[in-house]
């Protein structure tokens, strides 16, 4: 079924288009987007999608918004290597967790994840607005 | 505050939390570290995202994606079709955040997040 395959590849470029606009729009990862469009729009099991979306994850793909945030100072490297650490054995250790749970309770566990995250964003834009005028003394301070 | 060592540890410890959930759902972690550095470690938005954009640069989930693969859980294919398109969108997702307000913005995403994870966690326990 070629036809069909074409058509496919065109579903999955776009979806990744799509997908890249958030990434750069909100300065997150693709991922908590990636995953569940790849298990609704593409119909991939959730161990398939969270795997190709760690393979996506791969490469680099902040380099470019860091060096934007590094030439205006809004780097901790320190922090940011400490980060990169931890971030790596945690994640082989999150990955050692959900290998062998079953698909569906990953898939409910990744929807309380989310909202999880949705409660955090939420608290952090409330505080911002709150820092509305320190934020703005800092960019005057520029 | 919390100064040096402690301050130190702390930020590893979060990065290790962030880690987990990092690896079990397949994300980033910067969805979850930035706002842990900014909720407990007083960073502001821009300085706990460029942070974490730091600790997103090395493959920080190798290990966990190893793990992945060798379960048989990772589609090369639609993988290596998605990331161009991330790519060319991302960048015309940086042109756009210039002209947006973020703060609207990250408060429609939160909203759509939690909306898109209740769906999944009734999807999947309730029918």
């Amino acid at each position: 079924m070629p036809r069909r395959n074409s058509s496919m590849i065109v579903e999955i470029l776009l979806l990744g288009f799509g997908v890249g606009v958030l990434v750069g729009l909100l300065g997150i990862g693709g991922g908590v987007v990636l995953v569940p469009a790849m298990v609704y729009l593409l119909r991939m099991d959730q161990h398939m999608a969270q795997g190709t979306s760690l393979l996506i994850l791969l490469p680099p793909v902040g380099l470019g918004a860091l060096i934007a945030y590094w030439k205006r100072g809004q780097v901790d490297l320190p922090a940011g290597i400490l980060c990169a650490l931890g971030m790596l054995t945690g994640a082989y250790l999150g990955s050692l967790i959900a290998i062998p749970l079953a698909s569906r309770n990953l898939k409910g566990l990744f929807g309380c994840f989310l909202m999880f995250v949705a409660i955090l964003l939420w608290r952090m834009t409330r505080r911002e607005n709150g820092a509305g005028l320190l934020v703005a003394g800092e960019r005057a301070g520029d | 505050m919390i100064e040096g060592k402690a301050r130190s540890a702390g930020i590893f410890a979060t990065a290790c939390v962030s880690g987990v959930a990092a690896g079990m759902f397949g994300v980033g972690g910067g969805v979850l570290l930035v706002p842990l550095l900014g909720l407990l470690f007083a960073f502001n938005q821009h300085r706990a995202q460029g942070t974490s954009l730091v600790a997103l640069i090395p493959p920080t989930g190798l290990l966990a994606f190893v793990a992945y693969a060798k379960a048989g859980s990772v589609s090369w294919q639609i993988g290596s079709l998605l990331i161009p398109g991330i790519f060319v969108g991302g960048i015309l997702g940086g042109v756009l955040a210039k002209r947006i307000r973020p703060l609207r913005m990250r408060q429609v995403f939160s909203g759509v997040l939690f909306a898109l994870g209740a769906w999944q966690t009734i999807a999947a326990w309730w029918s």
